[in-house]
């Protein structure tokens, strides 16, 4: 037994030498990384709020789930009429409810039995529709992973700046929530999406809202920063619809969005009202379950971040002193050299203006530019050289570090 | 500088000063909004707008377009498209009682849900992919799911029977699509005046869903790459929308002798709930027209006859027009009939309302009020076509196609048929998806119920069978049938194909739709000639009419049930196969791994009493370690 024990003891030195190797390593990669992600987190927080988008997805297929595409309707109409333009409103509806041969009302589609607002209106623009709207093409709107051949008012066109509204609703459980009654969105394909957003810089801040049965059990998962989740119900809870249309036949509004849009209705695109009055005007005996907040990812206080940041959109004018200096000179410089002869006078005249606005003192910095661009397009050139260059840097690198870890190792 | 820019500014005058001088003398862009109405034999009434934008070729006229829509001019130069239809359809066309064999019901008449084709100007091997590129640019410009078009199990490239571009041409079908506002809005965006005003403006959307049949539909011709006629006309973009609605009746509608009901009264206001506010600015031809078909005409005649007056049409009395049959609130401009060389006794007519001179404060609107119980019926095509399944159960099934002669067919058979050489074409064009397997050689003919052999009435026949998931089964045929045939049917037996589970849809157990086939009398042109002053202003929709089509109908969507899955079964069964391994594994290794003997041994040689724990593998663990 001594003997077995003695010849395996060198073994667990061989193995911290490799270890240690490795640490180093690691602790190299994990510094690089650490100094990135740095800069990306300080580069996100200090990007400008520029635009608003809204995603509006409504899972629920056949004519007995008609509230969940009356909540979503209800959801659009109020964010266009809060500002934002159809060209930045992802609109997913599972089933045609409006045109439905049950449907009594043909085009159209009521939230309220009073029947005095018809949410399908004249200029509804549909993005996804019946069986387009799956776990898939929710997940790619998302994180803007799509063939080239779709169009752009299919696409999430977000960008580093942008607050998303994303509202989902539709028949749910314990971290998940069922697409057509035939697949389902999990917590961790719902929080992996958004990082992956993150990730991607398709986000500055989003808010999840979602109604259905146990909301709240959908947002374990996220862990990204700059999310802010609002559920109808907690874990173990039901949603319940509000009320029933006897003309229409069915529910036509649930609880949670209904109470959501009274509270909209008062509120008009240059209202000032606080994310934390939205929250606190749920009343839990009125929903009949109790509204559910994760405010642990998102950083500025509630009371201050006023509604139509999400809801409503910016239309903010950036003053600059001059206007064209920097845009002409990046774009149209290269674009000289790739036209004809022809089209370079009309160019040339162009230039002559912009010279004639700025200085001349500009224009030599312009050419500067010009000249750094020009090189940088040459190093990319024999971009095959750099990584040769790069690979005979890291061997020494590597045999150092090793000889290092040997050295403490004794 | 300033001298250049004096220079730049010279020149931008001098072209806007030419400019139009040239686009004068080349053709300009035209855009025309046109309304036809028609009462429809079972109380209905037909209405069908019809909008034309011209734009005048790229290499005369340029780039810039002031009413032609940018978005498909764009779409016309990327995918280089020849010809293009697509149609957005919910309801069913009643050939039997909305007629079969004018050029409304053969070019609006559509299957339900979306139809595209299109017709490419590339080499052949980059149309399907411009198709699929095609496809998802309509479907983001129409709001809907045309992109399943783009899967090649749901497209195919008819050759002759379908239309005459070989090769170049793709054709696909969405029976399910859903047809609602969210397409119409899209489709309006595109004329020069939207919905705001024109014609267009009294499309009131719960009034034209409530109809019985809406069909808006968008064709494209473009000669910009080329024309096989010479002509070179630019891009032509043709918009229709089809709506059959039906006007509310009357309480006190009084019964006549005859013991027939007397028709609804209607206006446009009534059946749209919305007046015409005018026309829009933009339109050169800003036209309402009233037709009358032939049978009605025929029949308004006799009961002229049997009251004993032969005034004929012109009873204008307060601005209102009056015949004896019906009555008209508003006097037309122009009565414009038909010449007609076949049915010499009858022939339709076409009141013409022209919009120029009505505005928003005074808006148009026209009812048509009946006076006496009059039954008609619209001109059939020379055969009632439908189509249905047979046989039961969900291994296999046969698909009919069954073919009725009408009235129509048997006056050829009179009127032109002597000899026993007369024959009947029809084409047929049939797409059937791949998970129903058609057996092609299993085809059967029946001729007035007797059997035929094939090659005697199948002149010429293609198929192309379908490949599991990745092409559809394709048939076109040319078939000849004695004129004196009172019906024929047409069968070919099917197989059930299974789907993999992720390829059911939500609501497999609705049933899989099989699109419309499509049937086609190239001997019978459906085409009507209007006699008209002046041919050289002609209004787009009367030279549409005047156009010779053959003749065509739609056969229903067949819904076949298909086996389903129980679609939780993959569950179970990993649950249950998990269960089973669980159990039989964790016993072998019990068998295998126990070794009783040794444990009996230590035990002993500890001394230590037998306890019911020793059975507990956990608990030898512990001990063993604690040996160690």
């Amino acid at each position: 037994m001594g003997s077995k024990i003695a010849r395996l003891k060198p073994r667990p030195l061989n193995m911290d030498c490799f270890f240690n190797h490795k640490v180093i390593l690691f602790l190299i990669l994990a510094l690089t990384l650490l100094c990135k992600s740095n800069a990306l987190s300080s580069s996100s927080s200090s990007t400008k709020h520029t635009n608003n988008w809204a995603v509006l997805v409504c899972t629920s297929r056949f004519w007995f789930n008609y509230r969940h595409m009356a909540n979503t309707l209800s959801l659009y109409r109020t964010v266009k009429r809060l500002g934002i333009p159809d060209e930045r409103i992802i609109l997913m509806l599972a089933d045609d409810m409006a045109c439905n041969a049950r449907n009594k009302y043909p085009a159209q589609v009521f939230n309220n039995e009073n029947h005095r607002l018809n949410l399908y209106g004249d200029n509804v623009e549909v993005d996804y529709r019946g069986y387009e709207v799956t776990v898939e093409n929710f997940l790619r709107v998302l994180t803007g992973r799509h063939e080239t051949a779709v169009p752009r008012s299919k696409r999430l066109l977000s960008d580093e700046g942008s607050h998303i509204l994303l509202y989902m609703t539709g028949h749910g459980g314990d971290e998940f929530l069922k697409f057509q009654d035939s697949e389902e969105l999990q917590s961790h394909d719902l929080a992996d999406a958004v990082k992956q957003m993150k990730e991607k810089r398709r986000f500055k801040e989003l808010l999840i809202m979602v109604d259905t049965c146990q909301a709240s059990t959908l947002f374990l998962q996220l862990h990204s920063p700059g999310v802010l989740a609002i559920g109808s119900s907690m874990k173990g809870e039901n949603s319940y619809s509000h009320h029933l249309d006897s003309d229409v036949g069915v529910s036509v509004v649930d609880r949670f969005t209904f109470y959501t849009l009274a509270f909209f209705e008062r509120l008009d695109m240059y209202n000032n009202a606080s994310l934390s009055s939205l929250f606190s005007s749920y009343n839990p005996s009125m929903l009949m379950s109790t509204a559910y907040y994760r405010t642990d990812l998102y950083q500025r206080p509630l009371e201050g971040v006023p509604i139509t940041n999400f809801f409503g959109s910016v239309m903010e004018t950036v003053h600059t002193d001059s206007a064209y200096r920097h845009s002409s000179a990046k774009t149209k410089m290269p674009l000289d050299q790739a036209l004809s002869q022809g089209e370079r006078r009309t160019l040339t005249i162009v230039q002559n203006q912009i010279s004639d606005l700025n200085t001349k003192e500009e224009r030599s910095t312009l050419k500067c530019k010009w000249s750094t661009l020009l090189d940088k397009g040459e190093i990319i050139e024999d971009f095959d050289t750099l990584v040769n260059y790069g690979l005979v840097l890291m061997l020494p690198l590597v045999l150092v570090s090793t000889w290092l870890s040997r050295e403490g190792v004794k | 500088m300033a001298f250049l820019r004096s220079i730049l500014f010279f020149v931008l005058l001098l072209h806007g000063f030419f400019s139009p001088i040239f686009a004068g003398s080349v053709g300009e862009e035209e855009f025309s909004e046109e309304l036809l109405l028609k009462p429809l034999p079972d109380r209905k009434v037909l209405a069908n707008f019809h909008f034309e934008t011209r734009a005048p070729p790229t290499d005369i006229h340029g780039r810039h377009h002031r009413l032609f829509p940018k978005a498909i001019y764009q779409l016309v130069q990327k995918f280089r498209v020849r010809e293009m239809e697509l149609s957005f359809t919910q309801g069913r066309w009643n050939y039997e009682q909305w007629g079969g064999f004018d050029p409304v019901s053969s070019s609006n008449a559509k299957p339900p849900g979306v139809e595209l084709w299109a017709a490419f100007d590339v080499p052949p091997d980059q149309v399907d992919a411009t198709w699929k590129n095609l496809t998802h640019t309509l479907s983001g410009l129409f709001c809907a799911s045309i992109n399943f078009l783009e899967s090649s199990t749901a497209y195919s490239a008819p050759d002759w029977a379908f239309r005459p571009f070989s090769g170049s041409l793709r054709y696909g079908a969405l029976p399910r699509e859903a047809v609602c506002t969210e397409n119409l809005t899209p489709w309006l965006k595109l004329l020069p005046c939207r919905d705001k005003a024109g014609l267009a403006a009294i499309m009131d959307r719960p009034s034209i869903y409530r109809g019985f049949y809406h069909s808006q539909r968008l064709r494209l011709i473009s000669t910009e790459f080329g024309s096989h006629e010479g002509v070179d006309s630019g891009i032509v973009l043709e918009q229709t929308l089809t709506v059959v609605l039906q006007p509310v009746a009357q309480r006190n509608s009084m019964t006549y002798s005859s013991g027939s009901v007397l028709q609804p009264t209607w206006s446009i206001s009534s059946i749209f709930g919305r007046k015409v506010g005018g026309s829009c600015v933009l339109a050169k031809h800003s036209t309402v027209f009233l037709e009358l078909d032939r049978g009605l005409v025929a029949e308004l005649k006799k009961l002229q006859r049997e009251d004993g007056k032969f005034e004929v049409y012109d009873a204008v009395s307060e601005g209102s027009w009056s015949n004896p049959g019906f009555e008209l609130s508003v006097t037309p401009d122009r009565v414009i009939k038909e010449v007609n060389s076949l049915h010499s006794e009858s022939s339709s007519i076409l009141f013409e309302f022209s919009l120029e001179k009505y505005s928003y404060s005074e808006p148009f609107d026209v009812w048509f009020r009946w006076k006496l119980p009059v039954v008609w019926s619209c001109l059939q095509a020379p055969f009632h076509v439908s189509r249905f399944l047979m046989g039961s159960g969900n291994e296999r099934g046969s698909i009919a196609i069954s073919l009725k002669s009408t009235e129509l067919s048997e006056g050829f058979h009179v009127s032109d048929a002597i000899g026993d050489g007369c024959r009947l074409r029809v084409d047929v064009f049939q797409i059937v998806p791949w998970y129903v397997k058609v057996y092609f050689h299993t085809l059967q003919v029946f001729v007035d119920g007797q059997p035929q052999i094939v090659t005697d009435v199948v002149e010429k026949i293609r198929v192309s069978p379908s490949e599991d998931k990745v092409s559809p089964g394709v048939l076109e045929m040319v078939l000849k049938f004695p004129c004196s045939v009172r019906s024929a049917a047409l069968t070919t037996e099917f197989d059930k194909g299974f789907l993999h589970i992720d390829e059911y849809p939500p609501d497999a157990n609705q049933g899989f739709d099989i699109p419309s086939a499509v049937i086609s009398f190239p001997d019978f042109q459906a085409s009507v000639h209007f006699l008209e002053e002046n041919s050289s202003n002609n209004s787009p929709i009367l030279s549409k009419f005047q156009e010779s089509n053959p003749v065509l109908s739609y056969t229903e969507v067949l819904l076949v049930p298909l086996t389903t899955p129980d679609f939780s079964m993959p569950y179970n069964v990993i649950t249950i196969t998990c269960t089973v391994f669980a159990l039989y594994f964790g016993s072998l290794l019990n068998v295998l791994r126990r070794r009783v003997g040794e444990e009996e041994r230590f035990l002993k040689s500890k001394e230590i009493a037998p306890c019911r724990c020793h059975k507990d593998w956990s608990a030898i663990q512990i001990v063993r370690q604690a040996k160690r």
